[in-house]
């Protein structure tokens, strides 16, 4: 993802502001890092590029099938 | 015998089913080959939009009979082979330059790369999508199409990871039907658009009330049919959701199925003065 689109992410959950941590980057793409919500503290992976903002129990369901 | 779907069983559904056409497309060769394409590789072997008017189309791709050739031109045509939705969007979204574009369910990416190019350089397309596989294509149309407009996102429709008041249109095609909560669907349209704002999306409706043995069978509802509402009912929901203004149009029956693909459009009324 581009980090400008830090402007229009919210958490899926409670809509509040989303702060971005970056683990790997390319110019202006963040690849890998997390996106934690600054109210209620849940915590978003960006894996390839992909910012992953399914809400906590879907993506943890989905996770749990593919493990 | 028939039973009432779980929301998890229905998004479970979708998921493998979306995922493995998607995952399908991403084991083809990464060049990008300018052959026509095919119908069996675009929404004919689902109940999705028409599959029977579909097959018989055998020589030139599926997308090609929704989408103007103006339109097809400025998209690779591998990107093209990947659209299973039920219309063009495009046609009815009257999108203009600048505007800020939402595409729920936007799959392998073709109808945001169709916006981005109307609303240009100063609008923007944010694609969001709930299957892996489809973003990760998506990921790679864009690398290919190389628009810097537009941004995929992985979120759910019925809980939007995305502001209040964002977006000025927000179109979908052929995906509203697979949500197993199309309340939250619109309610969340209504909140992320602006004052003014508008949805303008293509979906499967039924046109006659559907049996609860056509409303349970999961995979009829990977297939669009299932999870379609009546009319009256989409109207009621979007009236529901704080939507005014909605048009719905029927255009194109599914023979006598009782179901059909339709235009909806519908806005969201613009802030209250004084």
């Amino acid at each position: 993802m581009r980090k400008d689109l830090m402007d229009i992410l919210a958490c899926p959950m409670c809509k509040s502001e989303l702060e971005l941590k970056i683990d790997e980057e390319e110019g202006d793409e963040v690849i890998k890092g997390s996106l934690t919500c600054a109210k209620c503290s849940e915590v978003y992976p960006i894996d390839d590029g992909i910012p992953n903002l399914l809400p906590p129990d879907l993506r943890k369901a989905a996770e749990a099938k593919s493990s | 015998m028939t039973t009432q779907r779980t929301a998890e069983e229905i998004k479970g559904a979708v998921m493998e089913h979306y995922g493995s056409r998607a995952k399908t497309q991403l084991g083809k060769t990464d060049t990008i080959e300018l052959k026509a394409a095919t119908s069996d590789n675009a929404c004919t072997d689902d109940a999705c939009c028409g599959s029977s008017e579909a097959t018989q189309e055998e020589s030139s791709g599926w997308a090609d009979k929704l989408y103007s050739a103006q339109e097809l031109g400025t998209v690779p045509e591998e990107v093209q082979e990947m659209s299973l939705g039920c219309g063009n969007p495009m046609a009815i979204a009257d999108l203009k330059p600048g505007e800020a574009v939402l595409d729920l369910g936007s799959g392998s990416g073709l109808d945001c790369f169709l916006a981005a190019n109307q609303v240009g350089e100063t609008g923007s397309v944010v694609g969001l999508d709930m299957t892996d596989s489809m973003l990760e294509l998506a990921a790679r149309n864009l690398r290919k199409v190389g628009a810097k407009n537009v941004e995929f996102t992985k979120g759910e429709m019925e809980s939007m990871p995305l502001p209040d008041g964002q977006f000025d249109v927000i179109i979908s095609n052929c995906v509203i039907n697979l949500s197993p909560d199309k309340d939250a669907v619109f309610r969340e349209s209504a909140r992320v658009l602006k004052p003014g704002g508008r949805i303008r999306v293509s979906d499967i409706v039924w046109t006659r009330t559907p049996t609860e043995q056509e409303t349970s069978d999961l995979a009829s509802w990977a297939g669009c049919i299932a999870g379609a509402l009546e009319i009256k009912d989409v109207e009621a929901k979007l009236n529901a959701a704080g939507f005014t203004d909605i048009k719905i149009e029927v255009t194109k029956q599914g023979e006598s199925n009782g179901w059909a693909s339709a235009d909806i459009s519908a806005f969201k009324p613009a802030a209250a003065c004084c």
